[in-house]
């Protein structure tokens, strides 16, 4: 039971979180207008009807962009990142990772729509591009920061190679997988729904830009609710599966 | 008397500051020697260079030792492992299984050092004095001919430290040992043989071939002479 404690913390800080924004959301809906910042409540009020116009179609395709895109930034960020550190190049990587990284996402989208055409292609090269450079920065850093004392160790007591991957770099990968896993999905997320406003009929992305032209601020809020919801649940998940199967590589030396 | 350790002209410069200069000594087999010198004098150079960490000095050495193990300054245990994991590790690295002869040891170093109950727990939960245990426990379990020691009583009480020392003297009496120390009270509970050095480690240092059975007062106002 101990070791699933920080999980339920996980839990009471995003419901704790998830109160503050529609706190925050009630008292900015005081001072604007309701074509600007419609009340919580009436958003709330409207979501059988939202919920009746097909969202769940929309909301399956915009998380299987997700999915997709951010799998592959983290599948392919995590690599460069480890061997970056292996063949002792990780200046140059994040060196030109932070060149890529400072790309808009913008101006990408509308490459990869001429590229692409419109379709699932858009959102998930968006998600690819602007996420694997922080991951494969993240992991390279992390590496980076190992303890040479304990390789020295294990040099010491006739270590192979695999202990060194087993016990120094595993340890460190874990919690970086974590920070990846937690900052990388809620950009994927961003640059998914900015890639379906751009190039794309389909998913939470192309509904909101729906919603935008024709000024419906309340169906606005809601598409931005659910993503905040999925945002939530990742969370929930990932701190749930940490908790389980990866705790002890989060102790302190 | 077969030797296990020489070592002959070692010099270690680290950017351009001499480090060792020009030492020589051999340690036979059996043999407990106790380096004392003050701090920052090169002895975790020394220990380093011995390891093969680093291979920038000159002059040479040689290890005739089958197993070797070095106790480090700084416990150094996988956060990740239990400290049952951490003990057990150098066997498993060497493919070996933990058998009945294996655990009784093990038993009875957790008994001497009293963190019998603390198995169970990882590193993070231990106090600087039970890490240091742990690595000693771990170190030493495996019987090794050659132990190289760094500091390895650093943080631990005068009534532990004799209590293990004893129990290395008396359950491993033919381990070879050379112990690194700044602290003269470890130096008559385990050492055969002393080297004092003033500053550096160098070829200048006070040699003291038997203090097995003296009494610390017997040898420490001459060893504080070699230091002045």
């Amino acid at each position: 039971m101990k070791h699933i404690t920080p999980f339920f913390i996980s839990i009471r800080n995003s419901v704790l979180s998830l109160v503050l924004f529609i706190m925050l959301w009630a008292l900015l809906s005081l001072f604007f207008p309701v074509y600007i910042v419609p009340s919580p409540f009436a958003v709330l009020g409207k979501t059988p009807h939202f919920l009746r116009q097909g969202i769940f179609s929309h909301l399956t395709i915009t998380i299987f962009r997700v999915l997709i895109g951010f799998f592959c930034a983290f599948l392919i960020g995590t690599i460069t990142g480890v061997l970056s550190i292996l063949i002792n190049k990780s200046l140059y990587l994040n060196a030109f990772m932070a060149l890529i990284q400072v790309i808009p996402g913008t101006i990408l989208g509308i490459i990869f729509l001429l590229v692409f055409g419109v379709g699932n292609c858009v959102p998930i090269a968006l998600v690819v591009v602007l996420v694997l450079p922080l991951i494969a920065i993240n992991t390279s850093n992390s590496l980076a920061n190992r303890n040479e004392k304990m390789e020295q160790y294990l040099v010491s007591i006739g270590g192979r190679r695999r202990d060194l991957y087993h016990h120094v770099f595993l340890p460190l990968l874990i919690p970086a997988f974590q920070s990846n896993l937690t900052i990388g999905f809620g950009i994927s997320l961003k640059v998914v729904i900015l890639g379906e406003f751009i190039g794309s009929q389909s998913g939470i992305g192309y509904l909101l830009n729906v919603s935008k032209i024709y000024f419906r601020m309340d169906e606005v809020f809601f598409h931005l609710s659910v993503i905040i919801a999925i945002m939530i649940c990742f969370q929930i998940t990932q701190s749930f599966l940490f908790s389980v199967l990866g705790k002890k590589y989060f102790y302190p030396n | 008397m077969n030797t296990i350790l020489t070592v002959s002209h070692l010099t270690k410069y680290y950017e351009q500051r001499l480090i060792i200069n020009d030492l020589s000594f051999s340690i036979g087999k059996g043999d407990r020697v106790t380096f004392f010198a003050p701090s920052g004098s090169g002895k975790t150079t020394l220990i380093a260079i011995l390891n093969g960490f680093d291979a920038d000095y000159q002059g040479q050495y040689s290890l005739s030792a089958k197993s070797l193990v070095t106790i480090f300054q700084e416990p150094r245990l996988f956060a990740h492992m239990t400290v049952k994991e951490n003990i057990l590790f150098p066997l498993q690295v060497k493919g070996k299984r933990l058998t009945t002869d294996f655990q009784q040891r093990l038993d009875h170093w957790m008994e001497v050092c009293e963190i019998s109950d603390k198995l169970e727990q990882y590193p993070y939960q231990l106090s600087g004095g039970s890490k240091q245990k742990v690595a000693l426990v771990r170190g030493l379990l495996d019987f090794p001919d050659f132990v190289m020691m760094d500091e390895p009583f650093k943080s631990i009480d005068i009534v532990s430290k004799t209590a293990i020392i004893r129990h290395i003297v008396e359950v491993y009496p033919e381990m070879t040992i050379l112990l690194v120390t700044h602290n003269l009270e470890e130096i008559p509970l385990l050492s055969k043989s002393l080297m004092v050095f003033k500053r550096k480690i160098s070829s200048d240092f006070a040699f003291y071939p038997d203090i097995s059975n003296s009494h610390l007062s017997s040898f420490i106002p001459q060893v504080i002479e070699d230091l002045l």
